[in-house]
């Protein structure tokens, strides 16, 4: 099945997070705003903004099982927003709540924890907020786990024990933390990442070996296996208990975001404009291929795009297409020249679950840079691109 | 060699500034030691390339490349040595040499390209001789091998 194809917007998309049923989406494009869209057909369509934050929203996320989106943004503020009914209409709206997180620079990066009882938000002030809901006093708390970051986090990720959290930061370091929360959290089984774990606690610290800054981090689906991509262009599995740790590394552009599918394989994306896939075991691991068949040309037919979908013959094609990749298209009809062979035209810098028990994922969705939203089959793997990935790839693994 | 695009110390003021040297791991051996090695291999490589075995001098001299601060001689030591390999392997000899390579080796052998190309007019630096080689081995490698030149603090 071909990848479902939507172009949500003419601006790079800052994040995106799906409702628990998938039929809304909520996305920051790139403004201060979170724009919610419902899915109608083989569209969706803007519905709600939530207005709240000052500045660019950098990061969003769903609960899939309370229902609530938290969002975080430059303006150093994180919101909590509820769908309750308006007093007056009955009609729900989505309220939202200032989360006082108590930095100087800005969110980063949010993440609801498996529970849902907590979130974490990644910052520049060289610390992560774990904020959970204290029903005395009716508002979110936040506690800052500090040392030993150096500098920005970029991305967190919770095991599913809700309360271990991994950290990438541009100290090039991915970290380990234990989110311990007294009030909210039952003391966690020992496991490979350490059985005393008081708030703050590092349980690990890795690096890649070339360096570059930690862009994207996740916990396996068990939570005994940690990836990272770094700026180097390579993926690092972390086996604790040795530890092994596995570096992947790629002929391309660097990776910025990656999922786990399934414990032995992770879909990774970045500025290569196309989702890899890796699969391994502790044995070993390597890039198997890409999600998207580049072995030829897209054609523009099958593709559906939104609002503007009916307009996009013509003269509306030839003026959006010199707006977005400042492209002439009086030359000639061949547009082919400056488009890209992906499906995506320019960085992906979300990649998400879509599809999935958790354990097993079928189908993962990404956005990026060109404004569009693609749903994957996350199983079916371009047999066309695998010789040439594999191929050109080198591995190595250190102990 | 300063790379640093940035001309003025905006963190002269702030304590708690992230220094250089947190961002990689140091080389364990000290530097006088580095120079040793250095040196070593710079005889190991005249030995193999006598024998006209390209890809053993290479990885003689890409294996444990000194890094770090107060290796200057050393690292233009090896640079120099690297130079030599360079300037006599034939270009159609090129492809296969950096075939036989590791990806740690190959991206090493990246990162001396570069600084080659940073110093013009250095010692025998010959321009088109570096280019013929950073073709072939991006080639090979792919453009990550010098998105990890860019990124790896050690700087070489």
């Amino acid at each position: 099945m071909a990848p479902e194809v939507y172009n949500l917007a003419q601006t790079p998309i800052a994040a995106h997070a799906f409702n628990p049923d998938r039929t809304q989406l909520a996305a920051s494009l790139n403004n201060n705003d979170v724009q919610i869209f419902e899915r109608a057909g083989s569209e969706w369509i803007p519905t709600e903004t939530l207005s709240e934050h000052d500045k660019l929203i950098t990061s969003i996320d769903w609960a899939p099982t309370t229902n609530r989106i938290v969002t975080a943004s430059q303006d150093r503020n994180a919101y909590v927003w509820q769908e309750t009914p308006d007093p007056e209409t009955g009609k729900l709206i989505w309220k939202p709540t200032l989360v006082v997180l108590r930095i100087n620079r800005a969110a980063t990066y949010v993440r609801w924890s498996p529970k849902e009882d907590k979130f974490a938000v990644a910052s520049g002030a060289r610390a992560i907020c774990v904020c959970s809901f204290d029903s005395e006093s009716n508002w979110w708390v936040s506690k800052q786990l500090k040392k030993p970051i150096r500098s920005t986090v970029l991305s967190v990720d919770w095991h599913p024990n809700n309360v271990l959290l991994a950290a990438g930061s541009a100290d090039m370091k991915a970290r380990v933390f234990s989110a311990y929360i007294k009030e909210v959290d039952e003391r966690p089984a020992p496991s490979v990442w350490g059985s005393k774990l008081p708030f703050n606690t590092l349980c690990g610290e890795y690096s890649s070996p070339a360096g570059g800054w930690v862009h994207s981090v996740g916990f396996s689906p068990s939570g005994d296996v940690l990836a990272f991509a770094s700026h180097d262009s390579s993926i690092n599995i972390v086996y604790p208990g040795g530890p092994v740790i596995h570096n992947v590394r790629i002929p391309s552009l660097p990776l910025v975001t990656l999922t786990w599918t399934s414990e032995s394989s992770i879909v990774a994306a970045g500025h290569d404009c196309q989702p890899f896939v890796f699969s391994g075991s502790e044995g070993g691991w390597q890039v198997v291929g890409s999600l998207d068949d580049t072995s030829g040309p897209k054609s523009d037919g099958g593709r559906s795009t939104g609002p503007v979908g009916r307009l996009k013959a013509g003269a509306f094609a030839t003026f959006r297409d010199a707006d977005s990749r400042g492209h002439s298209g009086l030359v000639s009809p061949s547009s082919a020249d400056t488009k890209l062979l992906t499906v995506h035209q320019n960085t992906i810098t979300s990649i998400r679950q879509y599809e999935g028990n958790g354990v097993q994922v079928a189908k993962v969705s990404t956005t990026g840079v060109d404004g569009t939203l693609v749903i994957w089959d996350a199983n079916e793997i371009a047999a066309g691109n695998v010789n040439t990935v594999a191929g050109r790839m080198g591995s190595l693994s250190l102990r | 060699m300063d790379i640093n695009f940035r001309k003025i110390d905006i963190d002269a003021y702030d304590e708690d500034v992230l220094q250089e040297s947190e961002l990689y791991e140091s080389d364990p051996r000290n530097p006088s030691q580095v120079l040793n090695e250095a040196k070593q291999k710079q005889t190991a490589v005249r030995s193999s390339l006598a024998r006209n075995d390209i890809v053993g001098a290479l990885k003689t001299v890409l294996q444990d490349a000194p890094y770090g601060p107060h290796t200057d001689e050393a690292k233009n030591v090896t640079l120099q040595t690297l130079l030599t390999i360079l300037n006599s392997t034939k270009s159609t000899e090129i492809p296969g040499t950096i075939k036989q390579l590791s990806p740690d080796e190959q991206d090493t052998l990246m990162k001396y390209l570069y600084k080659g190309m940073a110093m013009p007019g250095w010692g025998d630096i010959s321009g088109s001789v570096l280019l013929g080689w950073h073709e072939k081995l991006t080639e090979i490698a792919g453009t990550g091998c010098i998105v990890r030149t860019m990124t790896d603090r050690r700087i070489v």
